[in-house]
């Protein structure tokens, strides 16, 4: 399988470097998988043999990748040129308009091409149409990514509960507001002494009121919503209420009756963001940057996951993605 | 559905089962029953039951074939089942306001203030609620604290 990578930054060369250190994983499923091209804004490196991802790594900037670099030249045109079987798009998120990943997934979803991404901007904006897309021309679209890092929670429901009904789901979706109210729970700092904390340890969006407000766990919401509870659901349809006004005091008297305060995603009867209350023994109650979702289904019952949402170990997810539709396709 | 009943029996002998007959004949199914025959009072002895019944209407029959055996009946309730809920409230609000409002067959048990170090008033109530009024009062306290500018933290 010939494989595009669009975007060269954290998530695209943590991948590359995965590729590299789990080659042996990856030929016994396929022995002819190369990365043939990868791009981002500033132009792509292609070789119909494969890029020499040990290169790769040892480069800063893409266009150092002297062989195969093309400047100036687009992902679209790499995409359409490439004759590539799937392309992981690791290209920055906009919740927005989804771009410009959105373009990118529609492009290769339309030429049958293969999808994985951990870019929840398009699944925001555009989910339904996506996966209508990608059904239509019989390729894969996988994005385990996209929702609490490493947390395999779309695999689990699509390999492991394949006859059950997700009925609920709530879940600690953002990793740094868990860090924020775990710190003013043990340590009994302000909000804002705890945000400048996570800030200082560069684990808070570029504007941290995506985190703070509420505005990344309810695109993690609306993402679980349509994808396994089938609710063909807007942004706009979920109540968000974040976690600026949660205070000290609040902190304390819940700590006081053995509960902690935690920002929570819930699919019930309606879509929420909102700071709940969680006592201290149940399976939600995980703290510093982890993530942790409760599914509720008709035959299992309740399943909690917990698992880092976010850094370096998302690449575990895209990974998986990728040997998963490799699988797929060698069983075909 | 579950009722509290209290009779008033005449303290004599066959009475008991006789008083017993409509509740059988009407579907209800006793889960206890307390005959007090030591604490007779002017010839009557209280008999306490917990009786399930498919309906109200199943209710009310067996009350009317109870009156009509001369039977006195001196509580019929309903028996909710009640869990506790714990809110927090973060902002400005009216506490009078939150304290008067009347949800039905919900009880503040216990109510707790602290000792604010912010201007926003920071308050917990613990609720007694029945089972399936939970989230008919959650709505009933988002209402409210919405329209109090106030923060909602209710259990997950």
């Amino acid at each position: 399988m010939k494989a595009l990578i669009v975007g060269f930054g954290f998530i695209g060369r943590a991948l590359i470097g995965a590729f590299h250190e789990k080659s042996d994983v990856i030929r016994r499923i396929d022995e002819d998988f190369r990365v043939i091209g990868v791009s981002n804004s500033k132009g792509y490196a292609y070789d119909e043999k494969g890029l020499g991802l040990e290169k790769l790594l040892g480069i800063g900037e893409l266009s150092k990748y002297s062989k195969g670099w093309h400047a100036e030249g687009s992902s679209i045109e790499l995409l359409e040129e490439s004759g590539c079987d799937l392309m992981i798009e690791a290209t920055p998120t906009s919740m927005i308009d989804g771009e410009p990943g959105l373009t990118f997934i529609r492009h290769a979803l339309s030429r049958g091409v293969h999808v994985v991404t951990p870019n929840k901007g398009p699944l925001v904006v555009a989910f339904k149409e996506l996966s209508l897309l990608a059904e239509k021309n019989h390729c894969e679209f996988l994005y385990e990514g996209t929702v609490c890092g490493a947390v395999p929670i779309f695999s689990l429901v699509r390999e492991c509960l394949q006859g059950d009904k997700v009925l609920r789901i709530s879940g600690i979706l953002n990793g740094t507001t868990n860090y924020i109210l775990s710190r003013m729970y043990f340590e009994g700092t302000s909000f804002q002494l705890a945000l400048k904390e996570a800030q200082e340890r560069g684990i808070t969006e570029r504007d941290p009121s995506y985190d703070v407000d509420g505005i990344d766990a309810a695109c993690k919401v609306l993402i679980l919503a349509n994808a396994l509870m089938k609710r063909d659901a807007r942004f706009d349809d979920i109540e968000k209420v974040g976690i600026r006004g949660v205070t000290q005091e609040a902190i304390s008297l819940a700590r006081k009756s053995n509960f902690a305060i935690k920002l929570i995603g819930t699919i019930d009867r309606s879509l929420e963001v909102a700071p709940k209350l969680v006592p201290i023994n149940h399976p939600l109650c995980v703290h510093g940057t982890l993530n942790a979702i409760h599914l509720q289904t008709d035959l299992a019952k309740e399943i909690t996951l917990v698992g880092y949402g976010a850094g370096k170990e998302t690449v575990s997810a895209v990974l998986n993605d990728v040997l998963t539709v490799l699988n797929k396709t060698n069983c075909q | 559905m579950r009722f509290d009943l209290t009779l008033a029996l005449a303290d004599r002998p066959g009475h008991l089962v006789k008083a017993l007959e409509p509740i059988a004949k009407n579907g209800g199914n006793i889960i206890s029953i307390i005959h007090e025959r030591e604490k007779p009072a002017e010839g009557y002895v209280p008999v306490f039951l917990v009786v399930d019944f498919p309906s109200k209407h199943h209710l009310r029959m067996t009350i009317s074939d109870l009156k009509g055996l001369g039977v006195t009946i001196i509580k019929s309730e309903e028996i909710h089942e009640t869990t506790r809920v714990p809110v927090i409230l973060i902002g400005r609000m009216d506490l009078k306001r939150l304290v008067e409002t009347k949800v039905e067959n919900v009880r503040i048990t216990s109510f707790e203030v602290s000792a604010p170090t912010s201007e926003e008033a920071c308050v917990k109530l613990d609720l007694e609620v029945p089972v399936d009024s939970v989230d008919r009062v959650l709505d009933e306290l988002k209402r409210l604290s919405k329209e109090e500018n106030a923060i909602l933290i209710s259990p997950v």
